[in-house]
């Protein structure tokens, strides 16, 4: 048997065979190593529906949906909405629906708005993994095409539970350009660090060229070499502290680095204003980043005025 | 619920065996003896052909295991997730006895979702808990010395892996054809391989693949397979117990 049995394309309409819910599939939303997903409807709402290559890990992604508790204002993943099998070609096919989050990739987004952006997203997704953190998890998959970013509101939301493993656990599905067992940094055992080490590697990730980046890491995956693209970005460079400090697993929770990256956020706003009045992009952009500053303001607050 | 041992093994290989007992029925061997033989071809350039992949995927089912083919830089992330839908799978299975036991004939598939959920988290916490022990069988012969870079890689990759795992966990090298038998052990059973160790010091030249006898070599390493006192010495060592110097492996192998 292959390990890498593709999914059967969804029927256009279908109904659950256990909860005899009925969705007519509207599009793909898009598709990772474990599974497809779909926009649909079902009852007149817009569903994500999810089918995968591998009945009991999907089952798995319920379960962890299941056992993170979302908090009312932080919303951290997509709420779940229904599990059920469908059949295709006679055969029955695991499936679950959750909230569809309407909105855009993390690596497109911010390819899209500008790097700037990439330090206040990353802050976003710290306060996420507090939570997630606190009640035991750690997401394990955490990579720019596990979030997206909202309309709207401009939230970061986690997509993707396939990896969130309890603490002190093995995680349970990780990518190895994110994975701090793949860049030699320790061992892949589930703990705050480790999802605080692929955080930094995301935020180096964003705020580096494509080009830059193949260049960089063609002959390995170290730390070392992590290091050496901070020190020759002047946009990550003001965030070394932080950086490096995830990448060599120092710090034990979320809620330390945040803040640390949160006092370099300000101090970088505070002196670095004048030089970057020339770029334009800075300017068009600045209203938009003020704006979502100001709806971050519950985290940002204090630092900030 | 017992927790079960999971032993697997573990073949990296690119392309056909050549000599001896034919893989497949060598694997179905391993099956019988408890043990899940998983396969993964290693491709460069060129495509496998037609011969080379229908083994592998044969080789694999024979053995109760999975397989892929893939190019080296996907191989280490192959071996990870290869062995642990493998471990999933054998969980699976014998939670699906269980459960026929408890409930008469139903079997997993029949259960509502919900309740599959629940037996779901159930598996992936035995996979968690369970022991492991894993032989990576490594083919050494000319073709693949391009591709071993990579395999070391791998190998130490996944052994990061296992060493996370809150069960007992332990692996061996193995690799083929062998000096003198038809395989060497590299790396006797451990929970940590270093990152340095060499597999490509010792690449076999001769055009020789003796697949299917190398895997029944392997399975000679699982404890639980009871085998005569000889063979046992041979294979059973611990690391500690011997030198992971080539040279005195060979001196070893001299007195075997
Ligand atoms: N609830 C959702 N709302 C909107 N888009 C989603 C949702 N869930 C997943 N997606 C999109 O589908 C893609 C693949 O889903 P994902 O669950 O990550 O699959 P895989 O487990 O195979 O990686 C994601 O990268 C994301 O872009
Ligand atoms: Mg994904």
């Amino acid at each position: 048997m292959y390990s890498k049995s593709a999914f059967p394309p969804l029927p256009r309409e279908f109904s659950g065979r256990w909860n005899h819910k009925r969705y007519s599939v509207i599009r793909p939303l898009g598709q990772g190593a474990n599974g497809a997903v779909y926009l649909a409807t079902q009852a007149g709402r817009k569903l994500a529906v999810k089918i995968g290559t591998d009945p009991l890990d999907l089952l798995m992604e319920v379960n962890m949906l299941k056992s993170v508790q979302q908090v009312r204002d932080v919303k951290i993943g997509p709420l779940l909405c229904d599990v059920d099998d469908l059949l295709i070609d006679g055969k029955p096919c695991t499936f679950y629906s959750m909230e569809y989050l309407e909105g855009e990739r993390l690596d497109r987004y911010a390819g899209r708005v500008g790097r700037e952006w990439v330090p206040v997203l990353a802050v976003q997704l710290l306060t996420r993994l507090e939570i997630l953190h606190a009640q035991g998890w750690v997401f394990g998959d955490l990579k720019p095409e596990n979030v997206i970013v909202t309309h709207g509101d401009k939230q970061v939301r986690l997509v993707d539970f396939g990896g969130v493993t309890k603490k002190g656990n093995a995680v349970r599905q990780f990518t190895e350009e994110y994975d701090r067992g793949g860049w030699q940094a320790g061992d892949r055992r589930a703990e705050a660090s480790y999802d605080l080490f692929s955080l930094a590697v995301i935020t180096i990730r964003l705020m580096t060229p494509d080009e830059q980046w193949k260049k960089f890491t063609r002959e390995g995956r170290t730390v070392a070499r992590l290091c050496d693209i901070i020190r020759e970005n002047d946009g990550l460079y003001p965030y070394r502290m932080p950086l490096l400090k995830a990448l060599q697993g120092i710090y034990k929770d979320a809620a330390a680095m945040k803040r640390d990256m949160v006092t370099a956020i300000r101090l970088r706003s505070s002196s670095g204003r004048k030089k970057e009045r020339g770029s334009a992009a800075g300017m068009v952009l600045g209203g938009l980043f003020v704006a979502s500053l100001l709806t971050l303001a519950g985290t940002l607050y204090c630092f900030w005025f | 619920m017992k927790q079960p041992t999971l032993r697997q093994i573990l073949l990296v290989t690119d392309g056909c065996s050549n000599a001896g007992i034919s893989p497949v029925a060598a694997a179905s061997l391993a099956r019988e003896q408890g043990i899940t033989v998983n396969v993964i071809g290693v491709i460069d350039r060129h495509e496998m052909g037609e011969q080379g992949e229908r083994e592998i995927r044969e080789i694999a089912e024979a053995g109760g295991g999975l397989s892929d083919i893939v190019y080296p830089t996907q191989l280490a992330q192959t071996v990870q997730m290869l062995t642990r839908k493998a471990m999933t799978r054998t969980i699976h299975q014998v939670v699906n006895k269980e459960l026929k036991d408890i409930l008469g004939d139903s079997t997993l598939e029949r259960l509502e979702p919900e309740k599959r959920v629940q037996v779901a988290g159930m598996v992936d916490e035995l996979g968690e808990r369970s022991s492991m022990e894993v032989v990576m069988l490594v083919d050494t012969s000319a073709s693949m010395k391009t591709k071993l870079p990579a395999v070391q890689q791998a190998i130490h990759d996944f052994s990061i892996s296992l060493r996370s795992r809150s069960g007992e966990s332990r692996m061996a090298v193995c690799s083929f054809p062998g000096k003198h038998q038809h395989l060497d052990v590299r790396i006797p059973w451990t929970d940590q391989v270093e990152k340095a160790h060499q597999l490509t010091g010792s690449l076999a030249v001769s055009g020789i693949t003796p697949t299917g006898p190398a895997i029944v070599e392997a399975i000679a390493l699982f404890e639980h397979v009871s085998l005569p006192a000889p063979l046992a010495d041979r294979y059973r060592r611990e690391s500690g117990q011997r030198a992971e110097d080539d040279s005195e492996g060979y001196l070893e192998d001299h007195v075997f």
